[in-house]
């Protein structure tokens, strides 16, 4: 790495990790603290946030367990559909399969926000309100688009005399998917899963809208709920202590699947 | 004894292999030699069952074997980029197809064990082919083709990757290990000097058809046409414009020298040890000759041929004049 970097690098990190600091030390910091800078350093400290997040009713760790189980289900359900899907695409003629590519780029950046109300009314007609896992079908549905491009090109990258070789060795369709297409795109299906998972971790308006029973809230939900908590103050130091929470899962995901990811991003820029 | 019929296969419009005739007997190798973009590739994935043709047939032993998809046709591919499984040591590479075709456990170490020591791969069993050289990467994907114990086998350019000195090397293993089988092998290549050293007989294809087929002297001795003639044999022939009609060649190799011949330049020479490779300026125009490494080069020579050594080929359409 060029040493000239160094300082853009430092600066980068920087300006997108304080912010995640400052929520830390937010949530660690007394109410009283964190309005008045004359309190001496010794004195600002408290667990008393994370101690009422957990006592609260329902527990926090109610809405994490409810976003995990969205978010875990809306993952394996877009894989699932998507990695024979984007199989099936890659092996399409040239045109047919431009054509499909920019109808799936052109429905993944389509604002979802505005389908919301047709989704509203989705959910009441056949009562899917309150339900998450029915809430990880409209996930699933929205995220497809964006698993189908990344995975596509993934396939699109492979050797096709790798599977030429599979075939004549003896192997189904199904038999390569399993031992050969799907262990050699370990990598892109691990970053196109946090990206997934990601999303589904993070959605507000659907959610907001599909769930209404306190113990079925998904966390961007119920983190809005703390802050609108009161109408005479904002709970600074709740609303931390839930992002520090909300955060650690996605830090744990990132963490056990950071070799894939690099390797996965990194995809293409070389050719191994 | 595998049968090609009229196969033909096109990309839209465009027909990229045509009217393909061909007989290979047990153990007999076929090459198929040409330019790339000849169809060559094409004809082994038709064989194959990669790709489906659009005219003719294949058949092997009398049935037909084009109604059978690839994966259940019983035929051994070495690809030129070898195409092993990069998540998979060498072990689980040959393990793989023969768990799938449902060998015994017990069974399938053993002939993993016994095809790597033929291949001579034994310490490598456990190593990722991204860990191996060239060679041994290649000498793997001859250890899987053996282990298919194929009806054909197919080889499509499996040297073309590695360097002069490795192709010296392989050329014999490949030769005990496939090409002496009972099996039909066709073998597709650019280079003639391969197909020449392999081949029992050779197909020269050009633009996706057959512009000659036959033992690799008769090739040499009797070219079909221009093409072949300047395909086959290397240094490459020399072609000589007679008149409107008749095109001479004469290999370098035919030319000699004679104080009566004609007269021509030395414009440069490569020495490669026991022969050296001339360039001369005639007044019939270049002239490429081949003699032995020790003659010695005045400031002008005269050279001749003699009339027996001559391929006569038509001007216009480049076929070989019959006498």
């Amino acid at each position: 790495m060029n040493r000239r970097f160094v300082p853009w690098i430092s600066l980068l990190l920087l300006w997108s990790l304080l912010p995640m600091l400052w929520q830390l030390i937010s949530s660690l910091s007394t109410a009283e603290a964190l309005v008045d800078g004359s309190i001496p350093f010794l004195k600002r400290w408290t667990l008393v946030h994370y101690q009422e997040l957990w006592a609260s009713d329902p527990p926090f760790w109610r809405y994490l367990l409810n976003s995990a189980v969205v978010s875990g289900l809306t993952t394996l359900i877009t894989l699932v559909l998507a990695i024979p899907a984007a199989y099936g695409l890659a092996r399409l003629p040239q045109q047919l399969r431009q054509l499909l590519r920019w109808i799936t780029a052109g429905a993944a950046l389509f604002p979802y926000v505005l389908l919301f109300l047709a989704l509203l009314e989705l959910a009441r007609r056949f009562s899917l309100g309150n339900n998450l896992i029915a809430l990880a079908m409209p996930y699933a549905g929205l995220a497809m688009p964006l698993a189908l491009l990344l995975l596509t090109s993934a396939f699109e990258g492979l050797p096709r005399e790798l599977e030429d070789a599979a075939r004549l060795e003896g192997l189904s369709l199904w038999q390569r998917l399993r031992w050969v297409l799907v262990p050699l795109l370990a990598p892109a299906t691990a970053s196109t899963a946090i990206l997934v998972f990601l999303f589904a971790w993070n959605e507000y308006p659907i959610a907001l809208t599909w769930l209404s029973r306190d113990d079925l809230l998904t966390l961007p939900v119920a983190m809005a709920r703390i802050a609108g908590s009161s109408i005479y103050s904002i709970p600074y130091g709740a609303y931390a202590a839930a992002t520090v929470l909300g955060s650690i899962p996605l830090l744990l995901l990132v963490l056990i699947c950071q070799r894939q990811i690099v390797s996965g991003l990194t995809n293409g820029a070389i050719k191994g | 004894m595998l049968h090609l019929n009229g196969l033909g296969k096109r990309f839209g419009d465009q027909w990229i292999l045509r009217d393909l005739n061909l007989q290979v007997r047990e153990g007999e190798c076929v090459a198929l030699l040409g330019p790339s973009g000849c169809g060559k590739s094409t004809a082994l994935r038709l064989i194959a069952g990669l790709e489906r043709q659009d005219e003719g047939s294949i058949e092997l032993d009398g049935a037909r074997l084009d109604t059978i998809p690839a994966e259940r046709r019983r035929i051994a591919m070495v690809f030129q980029s070898y195409a092993l499984f990069p998540h998979l040591s060498v072990r689980e590479n040959l393990n793989l197809g023969l768990k799938i075709r449902g060998v015994a456990p017990t069974q399938r170490q053993q002939r993993i064990n016994s095809v790597l020591d033929t291949v001579r791969l034994k310490e490598m069993a456990d190593r990722r082919p991204q860990q191996l050289s060239g060679g041994q990467r290649q000498r793997v994907a001859l250890a899987r083709a053996l282990l298919r114990d194929p009806r054909v086998y197919l080889l499509d350019e499996p040297m073309s990757n590695l360097d002069a000195q490795l192709r010296d090397e392989l050329r014999p293993e490949l030769r005990q290990l496939i090409l002496q089988g009972s099996q039909p092998v066709v073998y597709v290549t650019h280079d003639q000097q391969e197909a020449m050293a392999l081949a029992n007989r050779i197909a020269v294809l050009k633009g996706g058809r057959i512009e000659q087929i036959g033992t690799p002297e008769e090739l040499y001795k009797t070219p079909a046409s221009c093409f072949v003639a300047s395909f086959i044999g290397r240094p490459q022939i020399n072609l000589l414009n007679v008149d409107q009609q008749l095109t001479i060649g004469i290999r370098p190799e035919d030319l000699h020298f004679d104080v009566d011949g004609m007269p021509c330049r030395l414009i440069s020479r490569e020495w490669q040890g026991a022969s050296q490779l001339l360039l001369l300026d005639s007044p019939r125009g270049a002239l490429r000759m081949l003699c032995s490494g020790d003659a010695a080069l005045g400031e002008s020579l005269s050279v001749s041929w003699p009339t027996r050594a001559e391929h006569r080929f038509d001007a216009s359409s480049g076929r070989r004049l019959a006498g």
